[in-house]
């Protein structure tokens, strides 16, 4: 696919945005690439962007043919510190629609102070790997499905967004879960990232929340970690995720960076 | 190290973690840069750690600037 063509100039070259792919732009210099543009529709439907490239001026020229050639509302992500880059989706129209932490967390117990954390009574956490494949699907979609009806996936992590058709696949060894009676009620997702543990997601049934279930979660899979000689992890948390943000705040973790979601309506 | 239409790429290792979303990282040559992560990676919530082995795109305008275009899982 080759449409688009545009043509400005940094200094005394010109400069051609060409769309070479249907989610794929690039700027040319004297037929060297200088910038790069991509268009990623993720599974709830929404279009996220990226641009790289070398000068302001090349990306405003990318930004501006990629606007025109996708419908809005449009997505990126930046990191908050990254202060060139945020003002470069700025100018293209962006504006901040979330914030995310990002949470180095301790491991040891005796630093996080879940030492002495139990599951409540009646609940037994499920260490990752033991879990069976079945209650954990059905906890898996039945979670899904509250947050459906309550937040919506824009505000979950890309990796839990819904597949295609409602198929789930859960990941057995990446998983902890609480049982309580003959079902699962809660689970947490820990998934190793070269050195650095990452926790994906906590999550507890709708009707068992506020009862020490995610404290017990997390208490299991740090202390697994810890155990394991593992002495930090990372997890991501939304902003407005007033309970999230206590229970992290609560252990001792500190936030070390953050993510913008910008958006252009 | 290799050239592309984008530039020279070259394989390098995350030595510090910089503020203003910058990493500093030493080519196999030695020499040192001073990087940011491309829009996928970023998109695509990769972390960026110290000892990362990393493969870097040279800027064409200033060879002690560079971009993460992928992070090698070992």
């Amino acid at each position: 696919m080759n449409s688009a063509h545009i043509t400005s100039s940094t200094d005394e070259h010109p400069v051609v945005i060409t769309r070479v792919a249907d989610s794929h732009w690039h700027a040319l210099e004297d037929d060297r690439t200088v910038g790069r543009g991509e268009a990623t529709r993720r599974p709830d439907g929404r279009i996220f962007l990226s641009i790289d490239s070398w000068h302001d001026l090349v990306f405003d020229r990318l930004a501006g043919v990629m606007l025109a050639d996708l419908p809005t509302p449009l997505y990126t992500v930046v990191d908050e510190a990254d202060l060139d880059l945020t003002s470069s989706w700025e100018r293209a129209g962006f504006t901040t629609r979330r914030r995310e932490w990002e949470y180095v967390v301790p491991t040891d117990p005796r630093v996080t102070g879940l030492d002495s954390v139990r599951p409540p009574s009646g609940v037994t956490i499920v260490a990752a790997g033991a879990a069976k494949l079945g209650p954990l699907r059905e906890l898996d979609r039945a979670i899904r499905d509250e947050v459906e009806s309550t937040v919506g996936w824009q505000e979950m992590p890309a990796e839990v967004l819904p597949r295609p058709h409602g198929i789930t696949m859960p990941d057995l060894p990446k998983y902890a879960v609480a049982a309580q009676a003959d079902q699962y009620v809660g689970l947490a997702r820990v998934v190793m990232i070269t050195r650095l543990p990452r926790i994906g997601i906590i999550a507890v049934r709708a009707g068992q929340q506020r009862g020490g279930i995610a404290r017990a979660l997390l208490a299991h899979v740090l202390g697994s970690l810890h155990s394991a000689g593992i002495d930090t992890a990372s997890a991501e948390v939304n902003e407005s995720n007033a309970a999230a943000t206590a229970l992290f705040d609560g252990i001792g973790a500190r936030r070390a960076s953050s993510s913008l979601e910008l958006i252009r309506r | 190290m290799s050239k592309t239409a984008g530039g020279i790429e070259v394989e390098g290792t995350v030595v510090e973690c910089l503020r203003n979303a910058t990493f500093r990282v030493e080519l196999e040559n030695g020499h040192k840069v001073l990087a940011h992560i491309s829009g996928k990676i970023r998109k695509n919530y990769i972390k960026i750690l110290p000892y990362d082995r990393v493969l870097v795109e040279l800027s064409p305008y200033d060879l002690n600037r560079g971009r993460i275009r992928f992070r090698y899982r070992s």
